[in-house]
């Protein structure tokens, strides 16, 4: 499935490459990443804690980062592998200096899911990894707007990403108004978001059945 | 004159089934049982470099972790469950079967490489998650003309490619009839999988008991004799140290025929070695992949016709997917090539078809088993030619239907029975008359169509003509016993799976020894009753085991008169089997009850005379030599909304010839069951694999089975031709439903369409694919 | 591992007290714990209608509902509408028009339309099929099953005898 999209970063396109070359800010900004290390210069690999509804998923996983021309451009590729299934991703991200003090970052590419992700969440498929997306890059903002900060303060200061379960009901979120026009009442929404995510959640619990983690 | 046979009973099975009160194999439940859970491949085609089952082993409430490694000798792969058609010149058959796990590579996605027992279901699909796979992920083979690709990945690395198989008949000289012809027109045919979809999902409950030395199994299964045999033969038992019992089966439509699954053999191995019995029930997602399917197929297909419409021959030439394995050899294939000739007078034909291994799920029959496709073939060339000459598409159908005075007629094929295809019996003209009639074609073609076409509705009208091979051997057997009490019992080897035996088979019984049906107790499916026989399949439950049960119940009777003739001292001719009883003729008071007889049939003290045998019993078999042929005309009237793609069934009509009908209620019930599948066949239900091989719609929500709105009111007119091959002269009806529906639909929607000059070329169709079709049209 | 939660579920007029696991399914907790296997499990993402119950009355998927859901209310399964002595006149229509055939979806099928029929003495062929749509059935092709609803529904709104020879009129 093919995806692209872009997003604002408040802060110069220096900052933005930075954050995304250094793992452990990455980590620590991206909701449900509990490791994430360089292997090499270009190789990264962790483990992330998906969570859709009440489903946890750990997924291990790889990035490799090519072509780069900093502070510009870079393709990657990336693969994780979980309980649920598999995804594997091939893309490129592009930084342009917006002139205003902010970058736009642009990102195409292509995405391959497979196992109970692929056979059971089809229909939902391409919503959630835009969202998804969408929702990492808006925390990496945060991160970036942070940092942005503390520099120019000279005082340190952490970024709190968003939890698991803001992430997640976020992504239900945008599933709900993907489905709905803008002009819905706002009630209507809010009873599809909660169907939705009752939906999902029981859909994707029963495919593993997994209470709490151990 | 019957007095049972013909009668529209209501069934003595339904009031446990309606109160919940019947067993499936998921309601055993036995101290002490365990439950499994598979890990299946998230890959389509993986080499499996490690599985470390460790920290599943520890997980808590796991009794055990299972690998192919771990099972030792006993992985090996299963055995041929169908042979190949050796008969036929030329053949070429690659046997692979399935494996019970994978060991070195995983050849589709959802094939099991780990099994997990434990305290419940929940918590070995927890444990599930702890098992570490280390798969290397290679390229998978999903497109049939690539597979043979040179340079194509391998399915099979030990063969030099993924010919599965190859096989060709010819009738006749096609290529000299090709000469002849007016006319020959050349089309592709692709047709595409589907499930079975049966409402309960496969499952095996299996307890060892050391202590008898005795197996019991309950399985979802059409054939537990076989079944049986085969897991005696795996563990080293004797046959009679194992029971398998098919208790009642929530649809079996095919995949249950698998006379062993790689499931349920491998846990009779593993409660015989952790001493507990063990329960695994398949759901929902586990079926759609790694449940048999059906139906993959392209064909390339020629006919040669005369200007006035008639066949001179057919020529089809087509590759079959058989998926991963191919242990039911080649009974789709067969099927396929014996049904495309259908009700017509093909002098001419040449068939011939390549199987391929893919990385996908195994192909055996569902409901129908290949013979859509060959309906579908020959359905669409007639059309084809049909509306190049001009000819109505009924009309080139009358030109070339086998006429009625033809029986037996020898059709020079080879078929799933590995016998010649012969036609017993039947009427092709008058069934097509009878449809046309009842769907009143003429009226609607002349005045209706033209009507509601000025006022812009797409409505359309198909008509399209079957046989059906039916009844095929080997044989089945039954045991019939009259009972103290003057209640009869019947044992017979095959299963049930919704075909109401235990009411058509008490109403065989009945026939013969004057019992109420309900007082004649059916027991099928349990080895321990009964251990000879092949199964459930192939519309033959009420021919091959119903004939073996009349035969058995006239030995019956027979015994019945010649020990009612001593004890009422009257000639044999004058005495009458009713309402339970033998009397005399002309003197009902001199009666003697079944039960009393039965009694003193079976002495407990005293001596009898030599070459007796006791009670009121007997077992006899029926196998036919050959297959009876059932046939029917199915017509639909349809209407299609052009802006939803949308189509309504207005109208189905079908003429159905099952030669003699022991219940009509149960084969109207059959009828209306496969048109429900023939339907989501046609428009609903498709089983979607990307390129890589990897399953896109594993749920009812993505597969779409037909509902009560997506059924129309089914009409169904019977002829009856009855066959000369059995003494009942029954034909079998089961997949009568399925066959034509799918090539009638698209000839109706073709036709409500026909101002847009579309063709249809393909299966299953959808309204997202009828959509891109229409426009495609309107482009060209 | 959870803590097990305590319920208390009426099931067919009879209450049951229970400790249970949170994510233990309602239709588990029916057919396992307390071996009412009448209700059947066909897809485990409520689709096929086979696990349908009466929950508070109302035809509801037993696979989309957790067991702990179910403290304090009424449940009422396929074991609670007749017995083969005693059948529901539903399930005596089904018997009569043919309306089973594997009887996997049966109970399902029954629970979703007990209201459905108490509710209507002559509903049109169409609202029956309508009602019916939320099970499947691979078996019948749902001809014989509107044809039962039709009987029911008459003979519930009008006190008819049931044919009782064993014998259904085409």
């Amino acid at each position: 499935m093919r995806i692209e999209g872009e997003h604002i970063f408040h802060g110069p396109r220096q900052e933005v490459w930075a954050l995304i070359r250094d793992p452990d800010a990455l980590a620590k900004a991206l909701p449900g990443t509990e490791t994430l290390n360089k292997l090499s210069e270009n190789k990264y690999e962790g483990t992330m804690n998906v969570r859709i509804g009440p489903i946890n998923g750990s997924f291990a996983g790889k990035v490799i980062i090519a072509d780069e021309v900093p502070p510009e451009s870079c393709s990657l590729t990336a693969e994780g592998k979980g309980p649920q299934g598999f995804a594997r991703g091939a893309g490129h991200i592009q930084l342009i200096d917006q002139g205003d003090g902010s970058t736009l970052l642009k990102y195409d590419g292509d995405l391959q899911i497979g196992g109970r992700l692929a056979s059971v969440g089809q229909r939902s498929l391409d919503t959630v990894s835009k969202s998804m997306i969408r929702q990492g890059l808006e925390s990496l903002n945060g991160a970036l707007q942070v940092r942005v900060t503390a520099q120019a303060t000279g005082k340190e200061v952490t970024y709190v990403p968003p939890t698991e379960a803001k992430f997640a009901a976020a992504v239900v979120k945008d599933m709900a108004g993907e489905m709905l026009s803008s002009t819905q009442a706002v009630w209507a929404r809010l009873a599809i978001v909660a169907a939705l995510a009752l939906l999902i959640g029981f859909l994707l619990g029963r495919m593993s059945r997994r209470g709490e983690r151990r | 004159m019957s007095n049972f046979v013909g009668k529209r009973m209501i069934r003595n099975e339904d009031p446990r089934l309606l109160t919940g009160q019947a067993l499936f194999v998921d309601d055993v439940q036995i101290p002490g049982m365990l439950h499994a859970a598979f890990l299946r491949s998230d890959y389509p085609h993986a080499r499996i470099r490690s599985i470390d089952t460790s920290a599943a082993a520890r997980h808590p409430g796991v009794a055990a972790v299972f690998t192919a490694q771990d099972m030792g000798s006993f992985w090996q792969p299963g055995p041929l469950l169908v042979p190949a058609p050796h008969s036929i010149e030329g053949l070429i058959f690659n046997k692979r079967t399935q494996i019970p796990m994978a060991k070195d590579k995983v050849r589709h996605q959802g094939e099991a490489m780990a099994v997990v027992i434990a305290e419940s279901r929940y918590v070995a699909e927890d444990a599930l998650v702890d098992i570490v796979v280390d798969l290397e992920p290679l390229e998978a083979v999903t497109d049939l003309e690539r597979a043979l690709a040179p340079g194509s990945p391998l399915v099979h690395d030990d063969l030099p490619s993924n010919l599965a198989s190859f096989v060709r008949q010819r009738k006749g000289d096609y290529e000299a009839a090709r000469q002849q012809a007016d006319l020959v027109i050349s089309r592709r045919l692709v047709i595409d999988r589907g499930v079975a979809g049966a409402l309960e999902n496969r499952g095996v409950v299996a307890a060892w008991d050391p202590k008898q030395a005795q197996m019991t199994i309950w399985a979802t299964t059409q054939a537990p004799i076989g079944f049986r045999n085969i897991v005696a033969a795996a563990l080293g038992l004797s046959e009679h140290q194992v029971r398998v019992i098919a208790p009642f089966l929530g649809g079996g439509f095919g995949p249950k025929i698998m006379l062993s699954q790689p499931e349920e053999v491998l846990l009779t191995w593993a409660t015989k070695k952790l001493g507990r019995p063990i329960k695994w029930i398949e759901d929902r997602q586990e079926n759609f992949l790694a449940t048999t399917q059906e139906r993959s197929q392209i064909h390339d297909v020629e006919i040669a016709v005369t200007g006035d419409g008639r066949v001179l021959g057919l020529k089809d030439v087509f590759i079959h997917d058989t998926g991963a394995y191919n242990p039911y050899a080649l009974t789709v294939p067969l099927n396929t090539q014996t049904h495309t000739m259908g009700p017509y007078e093909i002098p001419n034909f040449h068939t011939e078809y390549t199987v391929v291994f893919t990385n996908k799920m195994i192909v055996t029959p569902v409901r129908g088993a290949g013979r859509p496709q060959g309906v579908f073939v020959m359905e669409r060339m007639l059309d084809a030619a049909a509306r190049e000459l001009k000819i109505d598409p009924v009309e080139i159908r009358r030109r070339n239907l086998i006429p009625a005075g033809a029986f037996p007629k020898a059709q020079g094929i080879i078929g799933q029975d590995f016998t010649e295809l012969v036609y017993d019996s039947g009427n092709y003209p008058a069934t097509l008359e009878k449809a046309v009639t009842m769907i009143g074609y003429d009226r609607f073609v002349r005045e209706e169509q033209p009507r509601l076409r000025a006022t812009g509705r797409s409505v359309g009208i198909g008509v399209v003509c079957f046989t059906e091979s039916t009844g095929v051997g080997p044989y089945e057997g039954a045991r019939i016993t009259v009972e103290a009490s003057g209640d009869v019992s019947l044992a017979t080897g095959i299963g049930t799976q919704g075909q109401g035996h235990f009411t058509s088979f008490a109403q065989l019984v009945a026939e013969q020894l004057g019992v109420d049906p309900r007082r004649v107790h059916v027991v099928t499916g349990d080895t321990s009753q009964f251990h000879w026989g092949a199964g459930t399949f192939a519309s033959r439950g009420a021919t091959v085991a119903g004939n073996a049960i009349n035969g058995a119940a006239g030995r019956v009777r027979a015994k019945i008169l010649k020990l009612a003739s001593q004890v009422l001292d009257t000639p044999e001719p004058e005495l009458e089997l009713v309402d339970g009883c033998v009397r005399v003729a002309d003197i009902p008071e001199k009666f003697i009850g079944l039960g009393e007889l039965a009694v003193l049939a079976n002495p407990m003290r005293g001596a009898v005379k030599t070459g007796t045998e006791p009670g009121l019993e007997a077992t006899d078999y029926f196998g036919p030599p050959f297959g009876a042929t059932a046939s029917g005309t199915v017509a639909m009237i349809v209407e299609v909304d052009t802006e939803t793609m949308m189509v309504e069934i207005k109208r189905y009509v079908i003429a159905h010839d099952c030669g003699t009908v022991i219940n009509p209620l149960i084969v109207d019930g059959q009828i209306h069951g496969g048109v429900a599948l023939g339907i989501g066949n046609a428009y609903y239900e498709k089983l979607a694999y990307d390129e890589s091989g990897q399953l896109l719609s594993g749920t009812l929500t993505d597969y779409l089975m037909p509902r009560a709105t997506d059924v129309p009111r089914i009409e169904i007119g019977h002829l009856s031709t009855p066959s000369p091959l059995n003494p009942l002269g029954t034909k079998g009806v089961g997949e009568a439903g399925a066959i034509p529906t799918p090539s009638c639909f698209v000839q109706a929607v073709e036709n409500a369409l026909a101002g847009r000059k579309i063709e249809i070329l393909e299966l299953p169709l959808s309204p997202n694919r009828l959509y891109e079709l229409l426009h495609e049209g309107q482009e060209a | 591992m959870s803590d097990l939660v305590k319920i208390a579920v009426a099931v067919n007029g009879a209450r049951h007290e229970c400790s249970v696991e949170p994510r233990l399914l309602l239709v588990d907790f029916l057919r396992h714990e307390l071996g009412l296997t009448g209700t059947h499990v066909g897809c485990e993402h409520g689709v096929c209608g086979t696990c349908t119950i009466l929950f508070d009355g109302e035809p509801m998927r037993s696979c989309l509902i957790f067991a702990v859901q179910a403290n304090g209310h009424e449940i009422r399964t396929v074991e609670g509408l007749g017995t083969i002595e005693n059948l529901h006149p539903l399930q005596q229509a089904f018997w009569e028009a043919h309306a089973a055939q594997c009887g996997f979806c049966t109970p399902g099928m029954l629970m979703t339309l007990v209201p459905f029929v108490e509710n209507q003495a002559h509903p049109p062929e169409e609202e029956i099929r309508e009602a019916l749509a939320g099970n499947l059935c691979r078996c019948t092709g749902y001809q014989h099953i509107v044809d039962a609803v039709k009987l029911a529904a008459q003979r519930l709104h009008q006190s008819e005898a049931p044919l009782g020879d064993g014998e259904v009129q085409p």
